[in-house]
This record gives structure tokens, C-alpha cells and sequence, in this order.
């Protein structure tokens, strides 16, 4: 890591509002927000940035999420830098205007605040709404903690807004745990990001709505036309993740802090056994690791930072030839054996050289993925890479899921 | 990159600068305004209630409707307050 | 004699006085109202503004078709549900850029009032300097005439129709005009398509309300396919919704009611619903429900158009400009 740039300013501060200074840092001209737990933080900071006139933005105060997300792909699509933020049922109840955003090419930056939402009213932390959104079209990031948020927030607006690129950037990070989560964060100086976020003055302009401009977005595409818009997303989806190495390269050189793009590996070269996991879960796998290491246990961690688009290049890379993998999965996926993740993952098991996969679901409902939690998954991480027979899912938080005879 | 055959931006956005489309809504009509030019007082009643904007004002005497896009509702004839209008049945016209 | 002759033209054409953007030949039907105001709304606000339209009737032709479009208007396609919020991003982002503008939001009754009302109300409390344009036809008619909250007691709908045990809608239309009007927005107004003089006065004096916020007209247009009315009786049917009060034009400032047009002599209401079929199924007693909700939404807005005349403006709302 290169520490030789620009002086550290640590302050003390929740994921939320590391967010929130990273969308004032970003001076977006549209923000629009409605409040929803654990997200609320985010645009009570904001608010206050606004009132104080230390962020110079247009701040629609909203009456539902749906018109947070479909303000901010309008102002979008007229030319604007915009912001929002959501969480579980907000995120659910602007989903229609999330598609909307997507198939238009607004580079909406949003950050989502992880939150359950399965019908039973859970308060709690958990996947599940990233998992529910995941083929919107969006680039989805992950952070781990909060300088990750702000940093990852920073990261998304050159992203969603280069022109190769002009896609619509989700960061996601756990609810309740990052969100109130204090801890130190080197805050970047004004000067420093514009000159981050400059790069994208250089490029050439993007179509946006002008009054009597004579063009119109939201056009029908008729037969080949709505081909040829999808193959333009997806493939427009595969350049970002070259696009984010990039990024998080030329952040290294101004900021000093890197992550390593699509998937963040740590001590993963010399490991037998890796745990692949995303999230607030990664700070204590990480420690655990370290733990382990002192053993002679060879384990590493890999960590999703870019989940979609999926990766699989870059984690087939990072995985090819270990013995056992162990998928940490905060979220469900109906109809297969194991989490979301371990499932994507799962369709490129042929490519891993003989590596053996299982899947972990931990971290929903709120509960703690705890070192004792961690250690177990890679005791049986380890069985597996032993060719001991090991359950293919296990519900670490939830003993009686693993009862025989119940997957 | 893919091709830009179908829209010209990455997004889904259409550009008038291209022609614009038109449909020839002429031949829906199986009615036509016949304007008698006598009776018309040149009010312009039958051209700002045509929904289409098809009655075309001819010099200062009268108003026409654009055959190729009227679709033959009798809004005009119904609307002028001199009955200078009235709807006959296309088949009067084939020769 | 051709000098004297042009001396009778009407003077709504002196309000058209920019070009039709559209294309001659689009696919509404026959006698369609929504057509008529479409193409009457930018020739007389001007080629300039930003149109916002959702799916409906207005959509096959508002929207282009992959690269082509069937008009030369800058327009925003966009969902039934957040329509007023796109228009509020719009706005909102032109102000902060100090870029001139007239966005019309222009939606049918479906949006409007049904599934988009919820972003239409918070539009009009953050009072959004825009124009909201509702084109009322009493239903959905592009996915093939269904019931929406502004269809009257008694249409029949496909989704309302009439059988052994039902006799048509079962219930009350919504005043969706009142209710916008009772947000004190700067202007408010119902038009329709005979009165075209009308009309485009208030759309001019929404266009110069909305450098003061929010602005909503309700306009009624008829759908000959969905009423089963006889195309060339679109007017016909906006007159005789005005003679007998089921349509009364009015306008608002700041939520202050004032009757544009008054009927000496209102005529009841089957001298209108004689002229489509979807009350055809009627008899007199249904027609008594239909007549008492006419003259009861009628008498609401006399008593409040009476009872704003006779308050006592406070001084800030003066301040807001009232033009009238």
C-alpha cells in the first residue's frame, strides 16, 4: 500500500456517514432520499450538509422511494450528478424506476444499506435485498467497512459516469453493523477528489435531455433495437470490470489506499482453503485467518467487491488449484443447494482445477458471524480439502437446518 | 462494442433529427369531409377541432381536409356551424 | 368578399402560434380527444418544452420507436407510478444548472389519480415549478377500457361491466381536480377540448404560474372507442359535459376557486350520457345517483368558490402573485 500521498484526516464515523460525506465530496447537483432504517442517517447528514450550505444540490425531499429513484434517473438523464440512498423495502419499492434507471444507462449512483426482506418484518441485517435486485442491470459493489464506503462511493461515481461505461452504480454495505458501526476513517480533502473525479470532464459528453434539443429517451425498441440496447448493457456491464481495476489502481496512486478491484484476496497465495465472502463478515474471517496462520492452518480469504457484474474471472483466478473453498453467503437462494454466491460460484466449478466448494449461510436475521462462527467454517472448510464427508450447506447459526435428512 | 444499427446512443434515446415517422392514417377513412366552398364563412372551426390538423386553410375562402392523413371521424362536419361540410362514403370516390 | 371572410376566423387560432411538432400521420383513433390536446398543448406553450409521458394511450405515439420519433419535442418516457418525480428530476436538475424550461407532465386519469397519485401529491406539496397536464378519459383505455377512479357511477367498463348482479361502476367518480386544487398550489384549472379558447388561456397562464411552483390542469377528453360514442361527437360530448355541469370549467390560484364558464341553465345530465354507450344500460333511478353527484360536486365547488371570494386573503399568500 502506498502511504506516501496525500496527509490523513481520521475521524470517527459511522458507514453512514462516511456515505454521506462521500456524496458531498462527489457534489452531486440532484439528491433525493426518503428516510428508512438503517439507511435514515445517510439523508439526515446530507440534510444537514444542505442546510448549513456546505453542499450546493438540489435536495428533493420525497414522498416514497419510488420517486427518490425516478427523480434522480430524470435529473440523470438531463445531465446531472445525482444521489440517493435505500434500504430493503425501499430498495423494493423503487424497483420498477431501479429497471427503469438501468435500461436508460442513468448513472445513478445509490448506496443501499443491507437489510432483510423476507415478508416476516425483520430489522435486521442480511443480503437478501441486493440478492433480490442483482440482475436489475446495476453495478453492484460491496464494502467491508466504512473508509471502504466512502471510498467505494467515490470509486462508483467514476465508474457509473465514464463514458465507456454510463451505467447505474449500486455500493451496498451492511446494515446495523456498518451503518452504526464507528471507526476511524481518513476523510479525503475536497481538492483531492475533485481532482479524482476530474478525469470525467475530459471525456466526451453523454446524451442528455435539453429543452428543445429534439431528442427524447424512452424510446420502444422494436425487435432487433431492444437487442441491440440489452448486448450494449451486458457487454457495457463486462468493461466496467476492467474500467474498476483501473480505478481502484489510479486511486492507489491519489488516496493511498487500494483494495485490489473486482475481488480483494488476502493471504490467499500460499493457501490450501479459501473462504469467499463479501461484507462487514470480512473484517472478522480476516482476523480469524491471521488467527489460524499462527497455527500453520493454510487459509485464505477472497473477498467480493464486485458482485455484479459477476466476477468469475477474476475469482477463478483467485481460486484455481486450492483444495477446498467455503462460500459465506448472508442471503437465500430458492430451488438450489446453498446460498446465492455459492451458487454463481458453483457454475464455474469446473474451471477451478478439482477444487471442492461448500456452502455457508450465516449473518441473517441479524446475527454475528463470530470468530467462534468463522472457525467453524473453516474446521470444516478443511475436512472438506481433507475428503471427509462434509454437509454441502450448513446454516451455521441455525444447528437444527443441519439435521440429518433436512438440508 | 456492439453496433449502433437500431439507436445511435447507448441508451434508449431516438433523435428527430432522423424523418419522422408517419403512418398513412388516410387510409382508415371510409368517410370524407367535402367542404362546399359557398357556404363556408371561413370560421376555422372544423381546423382547430380537427384532433389530426388536417383542414387546411386554402388563401382566405375556405379550408380542405389533407386526404392523405384524415381519418375521417366528421368532427369537421359535425363542428361547422354552416353545414358546409359533410361526410361521403369513400366508395363514392372509387372510379 | 375574401377580406370579409377572413374576418370571422376564430381567435383560438391566434393562440397557435408555434408549429405542430408531430408527425401528420400517428396511430390515435378516429375523433380521438388526447389528439387533439397533444397537438394543441406545444403549438401553443411552444416546440421548447420537455414532454414527460408514460404507458397509455399517449405513449405508442409520445415515445419513439428505437432511433425514430413521431414528433420533434424533447421528451422523457417514463413509468406510470413515478411520472411526477421524473418531471420533479427534470426541474430540479435545469434549475440547479440554470437551464430555461417548460416540462409538461402530461398523463391520463390512470396515472394521475390512481397509480401515480402519490408522487403527484408530493410534487405539488414541494410545489415543483412544473405543469402537470391530466388528460382525463375516464379510464384505461390503452390495455382495452378498464375502470380508473375517475370513471363515473355507472360506465360500463371491461372491468365494470354490466350482468345480472352488476349494472356498471358501483361507485362515485373522483374529483381530481378539487383535490389538487386544495393543495394551494399556484394554479389549478379543468378545461376541455370545446372550450379551446379556454384551454389555451390556461395552459399560458400555467406556463407563467409555474415560475411560482406547481401547476395542474385537468383536462377533460373524451375517448369515442372506449364510450362508444360516435367519433365525429368528441366536442359534442365536451360541450354538453360542460352545459350540464358534469364537467364544470373553473381554475384556482393558490387554491382560490373561480368559475371561468357558468351555465345559466344546467340540462341534465342524459342530454350527455345519450351520447355514448357506456351508460346506455341506465335507467332513470341509476341516472337520479349519477344527476345527485353532479349537482353535489357542483354545489362543493360553488360553496368554496363563494367562501374564497369572501375570506380575507392573507397578506403572504398575496405575496405568492396571484394574476388574476
Amino acid at each position: 500500500m502506498n502511504t506516501t500521498t496525500a496527509p490523513k484526516r481520521i475521524k470517527v464515523i459511522t458507514g453512514n456517514a462516511a456515505a454521506a460525506i462521500a456524496a458531498k465530496l462527489a457534489r452531486p447537483d440532484v439528491v433525493a432520499a426518503y428516510p428508512i432504517t438503517p439507511q435514515t442517517e445517510v439523508i439526515e447528514q446530507i440534510s444537514t450538509f444542505h442546510a448549513s450550505g456546505e453542499m450546493d444540490c438540489e435536495l428533493i425531499t420525497v414522498e416514497g422511494e419510488n420517486s427518490a429513484m425516478n427523480a434522480v434517473m430524470a435529473a440523470s438523464l438531463a445531465g446531472g450528478r445525482v444521489f440517493t440512498a435505500s434500504s430493503s423495502w425501499g430498495l423494493v419499492f423503487m424497483y420498477d424506476a431501479v429497471l427503469a434507471v438501468a435500461g436508460a444507462r442513468a448513472p445513478v449512483v445509490m448506496v443501499n444499506v443491507n437489510r432483510e426482506t423476507p415478508g416476516i418484518i425483520a430489522v435486521s441485517s442480511g443480503q437478501q435485498d441486493m440478492i433480490s435486485t442483482r440482475d436489475a442491470g446495476w453495478i453492484f459493489l460491496i464494502a467491508e467497512d466504512c473508509q471502504e464506503v466512502l471510498d467505494l462511493v467515490l470509486q462508483a461515481y467514476r465508474l457509473a459516469e465514464d463514458y465507456d461505461i454510463q451505467l447505474p452504480v449500486m455500493v451496498h454495505y451492511d446494515g446495523f453493523f456498518l451503518s452504526y458501526l464507528s471507526e476511524g476513517v481518513d476523510i479525503p480533502e475536497q481538492e483531492t477528489v475533485d481532482r479524482f473525479l476530474s478525469v470525467l470532464k475530459d471525456q466526451p459528453k453523454r446524451t442528455v435531455l435539453t429543452p428543445g434539443r429534439k431528442l427524447g429517451v424512452g424510446s420502444h425498441g422494436i425487435l432487433g433495437g431492444y437487442m441491440e440496447l440489452r448486448h450494449k448493457h451486458v457487454t457495457a456491464m463486462e468493461r466496467s470490470k476492467a474500467k474498476f481495476e483501473e480505478i481502484d489502481r489510479e486511486f492507489d496512486g491519489i488516496f493511498g489506499r487500494t483494495y485490489g478491484g473486482q475481488v480483494e484476496e488476502y493471504r490467499t497465495d500460499d493457501a490450501d482453503m479459501v473462504l469467499v465472502g463479501s461484507g462487514s463478515m470480512c473484517g472478522t474471517i480476516k482476523s480469524v485467518i491471521d488467527d489460524q496462520r499462527e497455527k500453520g492452518v493454510r487459509i485464505g480469504l477472497v473477498k467480493i467487491r464486485m458482485y455484479r457484474p459477476f466476477p468469475h474471472q477474476a475469482l477463478v483466478a483467485a481460486l484455481k488449484g486450492k483444495k477446498a473453498i467455503g462460500v459465506v453467503d448472508r442471503s437465500l437462494a430458492f430451488g438450489f443447494d446453498g446460498g446465492p454466491i455459492y451458487t454463481e460460484l458453483k457454475a464455474f466449478e469446473t474451471r477451478l482445477d478439482g477444487a471442492q466448494l461448500i456452502s455457508f449461510i450465516d449473518g441473517i436475521a441479524n446475527t454475528d458471524i463470530t470468530k467462534t462462527n468463522v472457525e467453524k467454517m473453516i474446521r470444516m472448510t478443511g475436512d472438506l480439502a481433507d475428503g471427509k464427508d462434509v454437509p454441502e450447506v450448513t446454516w451455521v447459526s441455525y444447528p437444527d437446518a443441519n439435521t440429518k435428512g433436512e438440508k | 462494442m456492439s453496433s449502433n444499427r437500431y439507436f445511435k446512443h447507448q441508451g434508449p434515446w431516438s433523435d428527430a433529427a432522423d424523418p419522422l415517422m408517419c403512418t398513412d392514417t388516410g387510409d382508415w377513412r371510409t368517410k370524407r369531409p367535402v367542404v362546399d366552398k359557398e357556404k363556408c364563412i371561413f370560421c376555422g372551426f372544423c381546423a382547430i377541432y380537427c384532433p389530426i390538423g388536417v383542414m387546411v386553410m386554402q388563401g382566405d375562402t375556405h379550408f380542405e381536409a389533407d386526404l392523405d392523413f384524415c381519418k375521417g371521424c366528421g368532427i369537421c362536419a359535425k363542428e361547422c356551424p354552416k353545414g358546409a361540410i359533410i361526410m361521403i362514403s369513400e366508395g363514392e370516390f372509387v372510379s | 368578399m375574401a377580406e370579409k371572410k377572413k374576418g370571422r376566423l376564430t381567435k383560438v387560432l391566434d393562440y397557435l402560434k408555434h408549429d405542430d411538432p408531430f408527425s401528420k400521420g400517428v396511430a390515435f383513433c378516429p375523433g380521438c380527444g388526447l389528439e387533439l390536446l397533444l397537438r394543441f398543448i406545444p403549438r401553443v406553450l411552444g416546440n421548447d418544452i420537455v414532454i414527460t409521458g408514460t404507458p397509455s394511450c399517449s405513449a405508442p405515439v409520445l415515445l419513439g420507436q428505437n432511433n425514430q420519433s413521431w414528433h420533434t419535442l424533447s421528451y422523457f418516457g417514463t413509468l406510470m407510478t413515478g411520472a411526477a418525480a421524473n418531471a420533479t428530476g427534470l426541474v430540479r436538475y435545469y434549475r440547479k444548472a440554470g437551464i430555461d424550461n417548460t416540462v409538461v407532465c402530461f398523463n391520463g386519469d390512470g396515472t394521475a389519480n390512481d397509480i401515480g397519485f402519490g408522487n403527484l401529491s408530493g410534487a405539488a406539496e414541494r410545489n415543483e415549478p412544473f405543469i402537470y397536464i391530466c388528460y382525463d378519459n375516464e379510464g384505461y383505455m390503452n390495455t382495452g377500457i378498464q375502470k380508473s377512479g375517475t370513471t363515473p357511477f355507472g360506465a360500463t367498463t371491461t372491468t365494470t361491466p354490466y350482468g345480472t348482479v352488476s349494472r356498471g361502476k358501483n361507485l362515485r367518480r373522483m374529483n381530481l381536480g378539487l383535490k389538487m386544487a386544495m393543495n394551494k398550489i399556484p394554479y389549478t384549472a379543468t378545461a376541455t377540448l370545446s372550450d379551446l379558447d379556454d384551454l389555451a388561456r390556461k395552459l399560458l397562464k400555467a406556463k407563467e404560474a409555474k415560475e411560482r411552483g406547481f401547476c395542474f390542469l385537468h383536462v377533460f377528453a373524451p375517448c369515442p372507442t372506449g364510450w362508444g360514442a360516435d367519433p365525429a361527437d368528441t366536442i359534442e360530448i365536451c360541450r354538453q359535459a360542460v352545459k350540464t355541469n358534469y364537467f364544470p370549467l373553473w381554475e384556482a390560484e393558490n387554491g382560490r376557486i373561480r368559475m371561468t364558464k357558468t351555465v345559466k341553465k344546467p340540462k341534465p345530465v342524459n342530454t350527455y350520457t345519450k351520447l355514448m354507450k357506456k351508460f346506455n344500460h341506465m335507467t332513470e333511478a341509476d341516472h337520479v345517483i349519477l344527476q345527485d353527484d353532479v349537482d353535489y360536486e357542483y354545489c362543493l365547488l360553488g360553496g368554496l368558490s363563494v367562501l374564497e371570494a369572501e375570506c380575507q386573503l392573507p397578506v403572504s399568500v398575496k405575496d405568492q402573485g396571484e394574476t388574476s
